[in-house]
């Protein structure tokens, strides 16, 4: 019997005698290469979610002191912190996509009708706008950056672009559970038809203002953009 | 949304009822004389009755005049002391206010200051999440002890003092200041759990304090990053500190000396990260106000007045029906 060869030599008559096991294909990998960003595009759409988030976290931020609900201060103190850790992890991804080292902390707006948009959502400032400040932030904004993290998680690279993916999909997920807790906090608050209305009212001015602009990335309802 | 908010628009449900600040603004600066803390105390009075109106402090303000929160701050938390549960659950009350106003520091930190490091940023929103959680354990012990939110009026005295318009005052005030206050008010707390045996405030208090020494090391950090190449900046930011160190130590009920009430924590503190000059500049500028023997005679004295005062209005009531 002649001995395993357990490493390769340099002629053809030197392979080593481990059989290729088809187990290994098992499940296929059915990942295709090539998806929809380029690196350079994909690290805009990164400074631009960033933007996104940190601007959430600050807004958020400036709101506790005004809200004088306490389950939905303490709520947001946790909201604020999770928006925090998704800012970090998206600029932490961009010296990866060759932004440069001192990139981690780079956030940019697509264009100054989303810069406006924000300012817009961070607006209602009194007391008495929770329903206003909520609707604005977990009806419009964060549905909205859920399904553009979605979209960009299908549509780029699944093998190349991998660490975006696996970022995006955690942020995701926190941010449904955000979602489905002020979806419960403002059912509760918006008791009467006249509070759903100010909620719908809300959130129809904000969803055409977005949608004008062109969202996150800019580029709401360009086709396959 | 403007940036700065001034304290009195801190948003509360209708549970809550305010204090005005007036009364602990000068109660950190009175001396350690007698007719000088009832003279002010006297002055207080309408103002102190009317906060305490329709709360668990009443029947104390009926009993004690407006001294009753001295006689609560004056002595330190002992099992089976007179009025002990009471004066837990306003001790505790106390800090759950705190609380909120910490987060409500630390999270406006985050839109007052939108230029600043994403480090910063990072620090403060961590924060944010932690005086959320401290909130609810507050919320939680509270319920514990058989009290519940809005049962004493609540002073902003805390946020009013801390919440400067430049960052590194801000995160000296909050971050050193208050936060150090933290510190020393829950290693006291654990003290008085473990002296009690109630395990479940203890282990609570306990991973409070290793929060606020987080909070306080964010502090030390930012007020040297903020400040750096800049010493009177530092200057400022030290004076600062100082200054809500001398208020938040409450005539001297927090302080080194041995009749405090609340003692100043030196381990936890050298942990966060205050140097061995800032703890002896504590020590001296905590321990200036009215010693224990003093705010005795002092609330003796009110509450005398206090009564009589009441017995003269019970007469002209009186006569007025006849």
């Amino acid at each position: 019997m002649s001995e395993q060869r357990m490493y390769p030599g340099t002629g053809p008559d030197e392979r080593t005698t481990f059989a290729p096991y088809s187990a290994f294909e098992i499940p296929a990998d059915l990942r295709e290469l090539h998806g929809h960003y380029d690196v350079e595009s994909m690290a805009r759409r990164v400074r631009n979610f960033r933007y996104a988030e940190e601007w959430s976290m600050m807004i958020l931020g400036g709101w506790i002191a005004t809200i004088p609900e306490l389950p939905v201060k303490t709520g947001l103190g946790k909201i604020v912190w999770d928006a925090a850790q998704a800012a970090d992890v998206l600029g932490k991804r961009l010296p990866e996509l060759r932004c440069g080292r001192k990139s981690v902390d780079a956030s940019e707006s697509p264009n100054d009708g989303f810069a406006g948009f924000v300012q817009a959502v961070a607006e209602p400032e009194t007391p008495d706008l929770t329903i206003e400040k909520l609707a604005g932030m977990f009806d419009v904004l964060k549905p909205h950056l859920i399904e553009v993290y979605e979209r960009t998680a299908r549509e780029t690279d699944y093998i190349s672009d991998a660490p975006t993916i696996e970022l995006l999909e955690d942020i995701v997920r926190k941010a449904r559970r955000h979602q489905a807790w002020a979806a419960e906090v403002l059912d509760r608050l918006c008791d009467t038809d006249a509070r759903q209305q100010r909620r719908r009212a809300r959130a129809a001015e904000l969803t055409r203002q977005l949608e004008a602009c062109g969202g996150v990335a800019g580029d709401l309802g360009i086709a396959n953009a | 949304m403007k940036r700065f908010i001034h304290h009195s628009e801190l948003a509360r449900d209708q549970r809550f009822v305010r204090q005005d600040n007036a009364p602990s603004t000068v109660l950190a600066s009175l001396p350690d004389d007698v007719d000088t803390v009832v003279n002010v105390f006297d002055q207080f009075s309408d103002m102190i009755e009317k906060s305490v109106q329709g709360t668990a402090a009443e029947p104390l303000f009926d009993e004690y005049g407006p001294a009753f929160g001295l006689v609560t701050l004056n002595e330190p938390l002992q099992p089976g002391a007179p009025a002990e549960r009471q004066r837990l659950a306003m001790r505790l009350h106390a800090i759950f206010v705190g609380e909120l106003q910490a987060l409500e520091g630390a999270s406006r930190s985050l839109w007052d200051f939108p230029d600043a490091p994403w480090e910063f940023k990072m620090n403060m929103a961590r924060q944010a999440w932690d005086e959320a959680r401290h909130v609810q354990i507050f919320e939680k012990l509270m319920d514990h002890v058989g009290c519940k939110t809005g049962d004493y009026p609540e002073s902003t005295f805390l946020f009013e003092c801390a919440c400067s318009e430049d960052p590194a005052l801000r995160v000296a005030g909050v971050n050193r200041g208050l936060e150090g206050l933290a510190c020393d008010v829950f290693r006291d707390l654990i003290r008085f759990a473990e002296q009690l045996g109630d395990e479940l405030m203890k282990q609570a208090m306990d991973y409070v304090l290793a929060d606020e020494l987080t909070h306080v090391r964010f502090g030390s950090e930012w007020v040297k990053e903020f400040t750096r190449g800049d010493p009177e900046r530092f200057k400022r930011a030290q004076d600062f500190r100082r200054q809500v160190d001398k208020q938040f130590s409450l005539g001297g009920a927090r302080s080194d000396r041995e009749d405090a009430a609340v003692p100043i924590a030196m381990q936890d503190r050298r942990e966060a990260g205050f140097t061995e000059e800032e703890l002896r500049e504590l020590t001296q500028l905590s321990g200036g106000g009215p010693s224990r023997k003093t705010l005795t005679a002092a609330t003796k004295i009110i509450r005398e007045r206090h009564l009589a005062r009441r017995a003269e209005q019970r007469e002209q009531t009186q006569e007025a029906t006849a």
